[in-house]
């Protein structure tokens, strides 16, 4: 009976069929050259263009802060006029925030998380394509404007109406660049949607088996938490930026003061997105450095559970205080205290992760290798950006802080301090898993100090620039306010910062060509993504599904040793009674689909609007196309090394 | 001890702490938040110094543990042979406890910060019949400010541009109006910060202690010259303000050609050449006593050249001017732009940016976009050329206002005899 329900199932649904199919529908298999990656939906190539595309973005970020640390280094400063130096902070915002913090979080969600679940792939391989190349489509429109006469956008990343309003902000007949803004926003929102969905569903559905939801990583309980917060926040930045897509191109009245419009409805849109997208920002961040913190002092991570349930936390709370960045908008006294107070509130359970990571530190063996370096400084820096996030949480207080250089410091403290070195320290981390070379050490602590000190030395002087009545987002200063020492400092502390960078990107890319070699598990790692059977891991992962026992599974693993092979041996001869390790197929789909959004955004943010709906029945004919393909997937057979039979496997 | 007092007292500690800082410069700027001259600022510094001490005590707590739990535990080349740390999970005992002390800090925090956000949101009760109250309008980029008590007879109330003056020793309500997008009214030394809302109604309230000068700015981002909108706010004793109102209910004054009068040298100045874009518009001499410069400016230059001011009020007309701004008692009538009834009686010129001086407002009339870009006297306003018009293509390109350097000049001169 078992048998012949066996070979029905082999026969029926995996044995090779014929190509009955017309071209267009057959499945690319290139696995090396350009093609390869282009139709790629191999969760691992597509964080590694995640990655690339998120660093050179950062690389442009930065660039433009070098240039407006340039403009202010002096006072009355003609480097940049006020029209560039308005496009290059609005820029630079929104450059970081989604073309460089958000996908390089992406990039570590798509590598990491499907091994840190023991899984083949992520839920929906095609989307997760789908999601970068739209990213992409979503980068390309929001920079565009650089090499247009209107120049980029210009009305600052939070794009406060009625700013943004045509009266406002088209300076000349043509100039698009807030449509720009709009569109590009827009589309980078469907990607992380898109994203989101993908990682939640993979999360929820495709944990390996004895992987129990409390024995997950605390980086891929981040995913999971971030993932949330992205599908519940966007959608209200969404409605806003078609609210005011309508009011520019259709002339709606949503923002439009003239006809009755709120500007306030829109900051009220705004934030309650754009708090969210702070934890969104942070909250990966603080998942690689609860990775990296446990494995280099040698014991798990202190209070598990709090961590996890700390995140959650804040991603609750994180809804409930948005408000605390209009503070000056004239709320009235309650909503004020109230969100005062939630905003408070929200230090606790921050607060509680610095204490585990302390308690994780506490009676470990601390190896301060570089990823620990970042990992330590980002602690440090974190630590500050939060006591100021205390002080302008208490509303009078910020009534002089909001929108000063108080709060440039204070974000950048955060952010740079907090998510970009953890980020750093996750690549160093990483580096040997992705690509089977080491990082040398003394390069990576050289980089890991110039960055640390250019950091503080730009960053610090700031805070005293705000408390001195010096607000944000302004190209000029006269010399007579007391300004000028704290910005000259910062501009210097800026280019030792870039130099750091600079050493950083030359050291990984040396690495990545020359770097020693090195076997798997250079750390003595603890979680999942390390029992990949090679380094860099080959296409499937893992040769047998692992099963998971504990809650640092590698260390598990490594602790018991035979036990595991026994286990894997088994499980091995019953995945290949099954067919084999089941792979997906690659796509041309999801990059032709994302094609058709990149045009008919492009069209419709310069209000050409047939063109706008060739771009839709573009994207529509990708959509149908997609569905039509079929689901795709192939077996692969291993030998008894693990090698992959040279037979392709039984593709249908 | 009231907390109000300990609050004070930390404060003052505070201060001698961070006194190197304050010897320097760098928290004793013009727009200093340490530097409160008025109540509102004061019971917002308080609170600020109130988060700085739990957040600093807290500080040296983690950072403290955190230091030493690195270095104590650092591994060592010894330790390669010691056993693996203890695979502890942590104590929920450890964590409650801290969670529990976390909320104890923050409730520090948070019962002056209710108190003062009460307190800083409006005129208190009991001084609310006191208060002087006056609408204060942001417009791209430049400050108007009318003071709805002060009625003129056929014109309505008594408004000014870029400098706020009011009584010192006494509330003052401010509302805050905008015509185009959103502005936010700061001046640091006297409040924080609330913004100007289009459709929304917002208001700030402040006192000045004592009578003096004080820098203010917008401080949110307005468009392309946000950077450049500042105001100044002049406090004065009572009796000096209601004569200044007074002063200023009159019309222009009217200077009266006396064929006598010798030619004075002293109109002379020369204008600078080719100014470089945001040329600095201060000097260290107003700034050394910046309301003996304004009571200065109350009176009538010395060696005024009363015919070249006539001349002066021709070209306003004829370079229409007028349309725009206001010379209440002469000819202008326009509201785009600030009404210069009293023009020459204040200290700074281009809203807030530039020292009122012969040569500033020369250049600011030659070359204004290279002072303020982007700014509606050049680019036009609701429809209206300016400097420059409209190509065909929609583009600021054509020139149609020319102002000749001597007709600078005499614009100069009767802009400076409108007292």
């Amino acid at each position: 009976m078992e048998a012949a329900l066996k070979s029905a199932y082999t026969e029926k649904d995996h044995a090779p069929q014929p190509a009955v199919r017309p071209w267009f529908f057959t499945r690319p298999t290139a696995k090396t050259g350009i093609v390869s990656w282009l139709t790629t939906v191999d969760h691992k190539k597509i964080g590694l263009l995640y990655g690339m595309f998120s660093l050179f973005f950062f690389l442009v970020g930065g660039f433009e802060a070098l240039l407006i640390r340039v403009q202010l280094a002096v006072p009355n400063n003609t480097f940049l006029t006020h029209q560039l130096y308005n496009e290059m902070f609005t820029m630079h915002a929104t450059t970081m925030i989604f073309l460089a913090v958000m996908p390089l979080s992406a990039a570590f969600f798509n590598y990491l998380m499907p091994l840190q679940i023991g899984a083949r792939d992520v839920a929906f391989p095609r989307l997760n394509g789908f999601a970068f190349w739209v990213f992409l489509a979503g980068a390309i429109i929001l920079n565009v404007g650089w090499f247009t006469k209107a120049g980029a956008p210009d009305v600052g990343w939070f794009g406060y109406a009625p700013l943004t309003s045509n009266q406002f902000s088209t300076h000349f007949k043509g100039d698009v660049s807030t449509d720009l803004w709009v569109m590009g926003l827009q589309i980078l929102g469907v990607s992380s949607v898109i994203g989101s969905l993908n990682f939640i569903v993979t999360i929820i559905n495709m944990r390996a088996p004895g992987l129990t939801m409390m024995r997950l990583p605390v980086f891929t309980w981040m995913t999971l938490f971030t993932a949330f917060l992205i599908i519940l926040s966007f959608p209200a930045i969404t409605i806003a930026l078609v609210e005011l897509m309508m009011d520019r191109s259709f002339g709606t009245g949503f923002f439009e003061v003239s006809k009755g419009g709120l500007p306030i409805l829109w900051q009220h849109l705004f934030w309650i997105f754009g708090h969210p997208e702070v934890y969104i920002l942070i909250l990966p961040a603080m998942g690689i450095v609860s990775e990296i913190l446990p494995t280099f002092s040698r014991k798990p991570l202190f209070g598990y559970p709090i961590v996890v349930f700390s995140g959650a936390v804040i991603g609750f709370l994180g809804f409930g205080v948005w408000s605390h960045h209009m503070f000056t908008t004239g709320l009235g006294t309650m909503a004020t205290a109230a969100f005062s107070l939630a905003t408070m509130a929200i230090a606790v359970p921050t607060g509680v992760k610095i204490f585990n990571w302390i308690g994780t530190l506490w009676g470990g063996q601390i190896h301060t290798r570089t990823p620990m370096m970042f990992a330590l400084g980002f602690i440090w820096m974190f630590m500050m950006g939060g006591f100021s996030g205390v002080m302008h949480s208490a509303a009078p207080a910020d009534a002089q802080q909001q929108d000063s250089y108080f709060v440039v410091a204070h974000f950048h403290y955060v952010l740079i301090g907090g998510s970009i070195f953890a980020l750093l320290a996750g690549i160093h981390f990483y580096f040997p898993l992705v690509f089977g070379r080491m990082v040398s050490e003394f390069w990576g602590k050289l980089s890991f100090w110039v960055i640390f000190i250019g950091f503080n030395v730009t960053f610090f002087p700031m805070h005293f620039l705000g408390l001195n009545g010096m607000p944000r987002r302004t190209a000029v200063y006269d010399g007579n306010m007391g300004w000028n020492e704290g910005n000259l400092i910062a501009s210097i502390g800026a280019f030792i910062l870039g130099i750091g960078i600079f050493i950083y990107f030359v050291v990984i890319v040396y690495t990545y060509a020359k770097g020693k070699k090195i076997k798997r598990d250079p750390w003595d790692a603890r979680t999942l993504e390390w029992a990949v059977p090679s380094v860099p891991p080959p296409e499937h992962n893992f040769h047998v599904t692992p099963t998971v026992h504990a809650r640092d599974a590698f260390w598990y693993e490594k602790t018991h040793a035979k036990e595991i092979a026994e286990e894997n041996a088994l499980h091995a001869k019953e995945e290949e009674s099954h067919g084999g390790i089941h792979m997906p197929s690659q796509s041309w789909f999801p990059i032709l689909t994302a094609c058709g959004m990149l045009f008919g955004g492009l069209c419709f943010a310069h209000h050409f609007f047939p063109g706008a709906i060739v771009g839709g029945v573009l994207t529509f004919l990708g959509v149908i196309g997609w569905a039509f393909e079929g689901p795709g997937g192939y077996h692969l057979h291993l030998d008894k090394d693990g090698n992959v039979k040279p037979d392709h496997g039984d593709s249908h | 001890m009231s907390f109000a007092t300990i609050s004070r007292r930390l404060a003052t500690a505070t201060a001698v702490a961070l006194l190197p800082l304050f010897t320097s410069g760098w928290l004793t700027g013009p727009q200093s938040t340490f530097e409160t001259k008025g109540p509102v600022a004061r019971s917002q510094l308080d609170v600020f110094y109130v988060t700085l001490w739990v957040t600093m005590i807290v500080f040296v707590l983690v950072a403290g543990v955190l230091a030493y739990a690195t270095l104590k535990y650092k591994a060592r080349k010894e330790d390669a042979e010691k056993p693996m740390p203890p695979q502890g999970h942590g104590n929920p005992f450890v964590e409650l406890g801290l969670i529990a002390l976390s909320i104890a800090a923050l409730v520090v925090i948070a019962v002056p910060t209710l108190r003062a956000i009460w307190y800083t949101y409006d005129v208190p009760e009991e001084q609310r019949a006191n208060a002087y109250e006056v609408t204060a309008h942001g417009l791209q980029w430049w400050f108007k400010f009318e003071y709805p008590a002060e009625q003129i007879d056929g014109t309505g109330a008594l408004v000014n541009a870029n400098e706020l003056v009011i009584p010192a020793g006494r509330p003052v309500r401010v509302n805050l109006r905008t015509a185009d997008v959103i502005h936010s009214f700061w001046v640091p030394k006297l409040a924080g910060k609330v913004d100007m809302m289009p459709n929304r109604g917002n208001h700030l309230w402040l006192q000045a202690d004592e009578p003096g000068y004080f820098w203010g700015q917008c401080a949110e981002f307005c468009g392309e010259s946000h950077a450049v909108m500042r105001f100044r706010v002049i406090a004065l004793a009572e009796p000096d303000f209601a004569a200044w109102v007074a002063k200023q209910k009159q019309p222009a004054r009217t200077v009266v050609a006396a064929p006598e009068q010798p030619k004075l040298v002293a109109a002379g100045y020369i204008p600078l050449v080719n100014p470089k874009r945001n040329a600095p518009g201060y000097t260290a001499e107003f700034d050394a006593d910046p309301m003996g410069h304004w009571i200065a400016k109350q009176e009538v230059d010395a060696g005024e050249d009363v015919a070249l001011a006539l001349r002066g009020r021709a070209v306003f007309k004829e370079k229409a001017c007028i349309t725009c701004h206001a010379v209440r008692g002469h000819d202008g009538l326009g509201v785009n732009g600030p009404d210069l009834t009293h023009f020459g009686s204040r200290t700074t010129v281009a809203a807030g940016l530039l020292e009122n001086s012969k040569v500033n407002l020369h250049r600011w009339i030659t070359e204004p976009n290279n002072v303020k870009p982007g700014n509606k006297m050049y680019m036009g306003v609701n429809g209206m050329a300016g400097y420059m018009t409209a190509d065909p293509k929609g583009d600021m390109t054509v020139a149609h206002i020319k102002v000749s350097d001597d007709e600078a000049r005499a614009l100069v001169e009767y802009l400076h005899s409108l007292k």
